[in-house]
């Protein structure tokens, strides 16, 4: 008769894990902040528990490179750039008909994220497009995802300056690649919008004061009545290009905040879980994590898609 | 318009509404430590940036409305 298995283990082996775990949970529940303040001291040794966690906003510089000051969000910055390129290097160099792992994902990933340029900006804009947004897309995921690696925030180093500084930290957490980032997708979507629509066309999208001053001047000719209406609805003009503008300035900030919003909250997230419950109970939130990257990169990415089809589609075509 | 266009276009909407009023109420606190006019532009900066976030949201969402509409017709 064949042994009854539950999730690919015999009964006794899954029962001494689930005990293993429940044991390893209670250690740690009662090592912990929170079991600590809600039991009291039980007499655990003091490595079990987790020091308070003493999150910091601005990055810490690392070294000096000809005077600018090297972060260690920096460094997790280039090394998120030599991953990708490493992984690129490796999977492109040679390519099979018949695709390994690596491979298959990659092709997939890119082929999916392809296919939603195509699918959102049309076929040859989303061909334009597909660079740059992948690029934001895999350089925010990575950032998020490497960012989870046990050598994020302990490698502790000496600066000149005798202090103690992490090595690396989440690159994502500090708010000046969000808003490099952002400025990135600024320049992007207002490049095409200049090239593929025309400056012309483009900038008057925001300066619209033609009907304005047509108005004006038929207030001058002494048709009063067409003059008034022509005044009135310029003015509406200018300030809904005037909104155009702003709506546009705007973006940057809220890019730069949601990326580092979720990012930084997310990195406060998974130290104060291990502080409270140390060990087990920071595994689900590390899944959230995953996601929380996953999902960043997608927003970040998409409404960069998203900005740009906007920008060279024309205002009329749209409402239309 | 795809599920993935009509999703990002909505993702988009809740932190632009909330960098367009603390862009306009920052903008007009600064103004008005500058000029000693408090709280005149401070007003004026957080009506100017509700007014951007209605008019942007509108702008981001006009094609989720026509969808809607043809669909209704239709």
């Amino acid at each position: 008769m064949p042994k009854r298995r539950v999730l690919g283990c015999s009964f006794p082996l899954l029962a001494v894990i689930a005990a293993a775990l429940l044991g390893l949970f209670l250690v740690s529940f009662l090592s912990g902040a929170l079991g600590r303040s809600l039991i009291g001291d039980v007499g655990l040794p003091g490595w079990l528990s987790v020091p308070a966690p003493d999150p910091k906003l601005p990055p810490e510089a690392v070294f000096h490179l000809l005077g600018f000051p090297v972060t260690n969000s920096i460094i997790s910055a280039w090394l998120t750039i030599a991953v990708l390129v490493g992984v690129s290097y490796v999977v492109t160099r040679r390519l099979k008909l018949v695709p390994n792992r690596l491979q298959a994902l990659l092709e997939s990933a890119i082929g999916w994220l392809y296919d939603l340029c195509r699918e959102v900006a049309g076929e040859k804009n989303g061909r334009r497009f597909f660079p740059v947004v992948a690029t934001i897309f895999f350089f925010v995921l990575m950032n998020a995802w490497l960012s989870l690696l046990p050598i994020f925030g302990s490698i502790n180093i000496t600066t000149a300056g005798g202090e103690h500084v992490h090595l690396f930290r989440g690159a994502n957490t500090d708010i000046n690649l969000p808003l490099a980032l952002a400025l990135v997708s600024f320049i992007f979507v207002e490049y095409h919008g200049i090239r593929l629509v025309g400056a012309r066309h483009y900038i008057a999208k925001f300066i619209n004061a033609g009907r304005f001053f047509g108005g004006l001047g038929q207030l001058f000719r002494g048709s009063l009545r067409a003059g008034l209406v022509g005044v009135l609805t310029g003015g509406i003009d200018i300030f809904v290009g005037l909104l155009e503008a702003l709506s546009e300035f705007i973006r940057i900030i809220s890019f730069t905040f949601r990326l580092f919003g979720n990012m930084t909250a997310g990195e406060i997230l998974l130290l104060l879980v291990t502080f409270l419950v140390p060990w087990l109970a920071v595994i689900p939130f590390y899944g959230l994590e995953l996601l929380v990257g996953l999902v960043q990169a997608l927003i970040f990415s998409g409404l960069t898609l998203v900005f740009a089809t906007m920008a060279v589609t024309h205002h009329k075509e749209e409402t239309a | 318009m795809s599920k993935w266009e009509a999703a990002l276009r909505l993702v988009g909407v809740g932190f632009f509404i909330g960098g367009s009023i603390i862009m306009g109420v920052l903008a007009g606190l600064w103004l008005d430590s500058r000029l000693n006019t408090t709280p005149v532009l401070l007003i004026l900066g957080l009506l100017i940036g509700v007014v951007v976030a209605f008019y942007g949201v509108y702008r981001m969402l006009l094609p989720l409305l026509n969808n809607k509409r043809d669909k209704e017709s239709g």
